[in-house]
């Protein structure tokens, strides 16, 4: 009998998606091994998330509460994490795929002298470690992976498993933590966020992607009316962050964001490995390209050939309609 | 300054790959610098042009990762070390961060900086390991660097935005591919390659503090499932465009 502890990722009062993904899997994997499931909360502001996380089956959740996590900073988060593993003493540490994570894991495994397996896309228990799959080659291959003995810390890309409410007894408890500015070698000077009121398109249902074939402003303004439209987050491949046309943050693919939503829509993309890489989970795919041997087409489950400047106006009255 | 940047050669995973019975089959020609470290050595560069520093690039791999380490000098490195692997090695991040812990160890240094993870494998996990277990602060996915009184300041990208860091020396880095377009090698560069220093030492030589055994491994490797493509409509825009919005409601639900 052992802990599967999920670090379950807040911001601004919400539970990221992602993280209730792989909270799912944990709890599923700890019922069929006889195992613990818990959850772990770290934030400034962490008691007021237990009620919501109360409904994911996590037998107890443990709540760390600083205001130095308002922000995040590496160096108390990797000693906060420290702390509950030598505390809980799980087997497994499983978190999201976020910016935040993969900006710790390898420094807390070394801490932990754990075993680390990141942005993994399915795991399971073996007897003493975790196996899985994982990407590789810009998402064009995949391997399989093993750590053969426990402590096991591994992140998850979003949309790997489904979120399932569970019903059971769950126990709160906050775990004693402090820590001194003094320790803080580096210094958080100030946050660009661009992106501060619109939706995180790592968690967005639906996302409207723009490519080198939007070209203008009246092409933009067409992507941020479609995306309003289908109450979607605004992605972006490389060559429109990279000309300043787009925030960076809003870059999708091996190097930005990997996003798994139930629509994508990719406009004028055409479909570069490296982006496919950050996209080809999504359930359902719109592809709307004028050139038809652009790879997107492969596969999109709709693609439609033409210039987006024709398609995109008619495609927007259409779903208009449709919504009323 | 002195600044190291540790780089790593991987397959090219533009060019054509196979899997023979669950292991990867490549040209073996087609083998290069890792590009996050290429930006990596890029910034190294300009924080010499503009500071002055000496870049030093240290490399973790078998004989034929030679190669990588001339091109980085050719690029305008002013010396390297190689840290020399087995062909035919099972390391993983822990394995090379351990590795490069130990060559670090009696080193005086500014800054240790690398690409925030390799293209082959995209894990992301040797830079903050390697920080963590040098004890050094550290800063991952920087797009921007400055330096400024003794310290770099990094915007790096993270969740919600970009944030503006300062980290003070010695520290590590670890550079995203969006931080600056790598120079190529001139002629005279490659020439002046070919004089510049390169250490060669064995990794088994090394003093390390921790067990070298990997904590992870490759079982295999399979197809990615692939993705039927769909249907795909070729028209009047004002048709096709209609249709699939009529299809993402009736059959999808998603409108």
């Amino acid at each position: 009998m052992s802990t599967l502890l999920t670090y379950i990722s807040v911001k601004d009062g919400k539970i990221k998606r992602s993280s209730l993904e792989v909270l799912s899997r944990c709890v599923e994997l700890a019922g069929e091994h006889g195992h613990d499931a818990a959850a772990i909360v770290i934030d400034s502001d962490a008691s007021s998330y237990t009620d919501q996380l109360m409904n994911y089956g996590a037998g107890t959740i443990y709540t760390i509460e600083d205001p130095i996590f308002k922000n995040h900073l590496n160096t108390p988060l990797i000693r906060a994490l420290s702390l509950a593993m030598e505390k809980i003493e799980p087997s497994v540490l499983a978190m999201a795929s976020t910016e935040g994570s993969k900006d710790i894991l390898g420094a807390l495994a070394a801490n932990q002298d754990a075993a680390s397996l990141a942005d993994m896309s399915e795991f399971e228990l073996t007897e003493n470690g975790v196996k899985g799959k994982r990407p590789v080659m810009a998402a064009k291959i995949i391997a399989k992976v093993e750590a053969e003995e426990y402590p096991v810390i591994l992140t998850v890309r979003a949309g790997s498993y489904d979120v399932n409410e569970v019903e059971g007894d769950t126990s709160v408890e906050s775990i004693d933590f402090s820590f001194s500015d003094d320790e803080l070698q580096t210094t958080l000077k100030e946050i660009l966020s661009a992106s501060g009121d619109k939706i995180d398109l790592s968690e967005a249902e639906a996302v409207v992607s723009a490519g080198r074939g939007v070209k203008d402003e009246e092409a933009r303004n067409m992507v941020s009316e479609l995306a309003s439209l289908l109450n979607a987050g605004i992605g972006a491949s490389r060559a429109l962050t990279e000309a300043g046309d787009y925030d960076p943050s809003l870059q999708i693919g091996q190097t930005g964001k990997v996003v798994a939503p139930q629509l994508y829509i990719a406009i004028g993309i055409s479909g570069a490995i490296q982006h496919v890489a950050g996209m080809a989970n999504s359930k359902v795919i719109v592809a709307i390209n004028k050139d038809p041997d652009a790879p997107i087409f492969d596969i999109a489950d709709y693609g439609i050939v033409g210039d987006l400047y024709k398609v995109l106006p008619p495609f927007i009255e259409e779903i208009k309609k449709l919504k009323n | 300054m002195k600044f190291y940047v540790c780089i790593k050669q991987v397959p090219d995973v533009n060019a054509p790959l196979q899997i023979k019975d669950g292991q990867l089959v490549q040209d073996a020609d087609r083998s290069i610098l890792n590009a996050y470290d290429a930006s990596a050595v890029e910034e190294a560069l300009v924080l010499k042009e503009t500071h002055g520093a000496e870049v030093e690039v240290v490399l973790a791999g078998p004989e034929k990762a030679k190669e990588t380490i001339r091109k980085a000098l050719a690029m305008g490195a002013d010396k390297g070390t190689h840290i020399l692997t087995d062909e035919n090695s099972n390391h993983d991040s822990f394995t090379y961060a351990n590795i490069l812990a130990a060559f670090f160890k009696d080193k005086e240094y500014d800054f240790i900086s690398c690409g925030k993870q390799s293209q082959d494998t995209d894990s992301g996990l040797t830079g903050s390991m390697l920080a963590q277990l040098l004890n050094l602060p550290y800063v991952t996915n920087a797009v921007a660097l400055s330096y400024e009184d003794g310290k770099l300041r990094i915007k790096r990208q993270g969740d919600v935005g970009q944030e503006i860091i300062d980290l003070p020396s010695p520290g590590l880095i670890t550079c995203s591919n969006d931080m600056n377009d790598p120079r190529i090698p001139s002629l005279k560069g490659i020439m002046q390659s070919k004089r510049k220093p390169v250490d060669t030492i064995s990794a088994d030589d090394l003093d390390s503090e921790n067990d070298l055994s990997p904590k992870t491994k490759i079982l295999g490797y399979e197809e990615k499932p692939g993705r039927e493509p769909g249907q795909k409509f070729d028209g009047e825009p004002d048709e096709v465009a209609k249709k699939v919005a009529q299809l993402l409601d009736s059959e999808e639900n998603l409108i």
